[in-house]
């Protein structure tokens, strides 16, 4: 459950796509900016630090996503950042998808893996998915290396998880 | 006795004890009766009364002395007493001290005896405890040890079709849970 201002910005971000028209493309750009926030201390430390101007800040957001995402993320985010909320990005991220898949009747799945799904894969993960929860899913994929092998999909507050690091892990515990 | 009757004698002018003048051994008798029937009169109740008090205040005082004196036997028998009492007094303090101090050195003992019993039991548990914990510590090291090296293992060994192959495996299981 995500707090307020975070729903409240997700809200705001996920209106204004839909005005714009690219919903999708807003959240796969909201989504992995998120993640580059999140692996990135000196970038979310320069986002959040208090004593840059908030214009300052969102020069940095519009610099670095310059031709690299859409007129509406980059103001979206541009906006998150200059309200002092760039640690919050990934969660804002998150519930937009969220709630963008409700919308859509779906569930969101994020999905990580050490290596990125082929196009093939996701799809066959989706039908599965949607087989097991009785819903439309929208896949996210993130890849992350410490997952080393294998997948971890969270639906909501579920998590399925195939991953090569829990299976080490339970074997550490084992022990 | 001659002696005192010259004496007399001497006195008188004629030579003799008696004066020649009739009239004034009269006189002198008279007036001599006259002075010691006053002194009876006036002056003997004062002087018995006198008499009377002063035997009475010797009286008093004696009987005073006498009971400062028996006051003073008094308090001497009870210091004596006393004396005695605090000498006993102090022999039973002392004698109690002693049976005091047996005790204390008896209970000393023993809980000294009690105490290195529990200090060596304690130590024996404690050198149990820890040769447990170094065995527990030293496994969970060879533990952790082999562990890194297995997952280091697996992931130098999983190579782009290994990964593959746990995706498919993974989305074939989800799809068979169904």
């Amino acid at each position: 459950m995500s707090d307020p201002k975070t729903s409240a910005y997700a809200a705001a971000a996920l209106e204004v796509a839909r005005a714009e028209g690219n919903l999708d493309e807003v959240g796969d750009e909201l989504f992995r900016l998120g993640r580059v926030v999140d692996a990135s201390d000196e970038l979310r430390t320069t986002l959040t630090d208090p004593h840059l101007p908030a214009s300052r800040r969102q020069q940095i957001v519009e610099d670095l996503l310059d031709g690299k995402a859409s007129a509406t993320t980059i103001g979206v985010v541009s906006m998150i950042v200059g309200a002092g909320r760039a640690t919050d990005l990934s969660a804002i991220a998150g519930e937009y998808l969220n709630r963008s898949a409700r919308n859509a009747g779906q569930a969101l799945a994020e999905v990580r893996s050490a290596v990125a799904l082929t196009d093939e894969q996701m799809a066959r993960l989706a039908e599965a998915l949607t087989a097991r929860v009785g819903q439309e899913i929208t896949i996210k994929n993130v890849v992350d290396p410490s997952v080393v092998g294998g997948i971890v999909t969270q639906i909501g507050d579920s998590v399925i998880d195939g991953s090569v690091r829990t299976r080490l892990n339970q074997l550490r515990d084992a022990f | 006795m001659n002696a005192n009757l010259l004496l007399l004698a001497s006195e008188g002018i004629n030579g003799k004890w008696l004066p020649a003048d009739k009239l004034e051994v009269i006189w002198g008798t008279a007036a001599f009766l006259v002075v010691a029937v006053l002194l009876v009169k006036f002056a003997r109740k004062p002087v018995v009364e006198g008499l009377a008090k002063r035997s009475a205040n010797i009286a008093a005082t004696l009987g005073a002395a006498e009971e400062s004196r028996v006051a003073a036997e008094s308090e001497r028998d009870r210091i004596k007493a006393a004396l005695a009492d605090s000498d006993a007094e102090a022999a039973r303090i002392v004698e109690g001290a002693r049976s005091t101090a047996d005790q204390l050195a008896i209970d000393v003992a023993a809980r000294a005896q009690v105490e290195a019993a529990s200090v060596r039991e304690r130590a024996v548990a404690d050198q149990a405890t820890t040769q447990a914990q170094a065995s527990a510590d030293l496994s969970a090291e060879l533990s952790r040890l082999a562990l890194g090296a297995a997952e280091r293992v697996v992931e130098t060994s999983l190579d782009d079709a290994a990964q593959q192959r746990l995706i498919d495996s993974y989305i074939s299981q989800v799809g068979s849970q169904n």
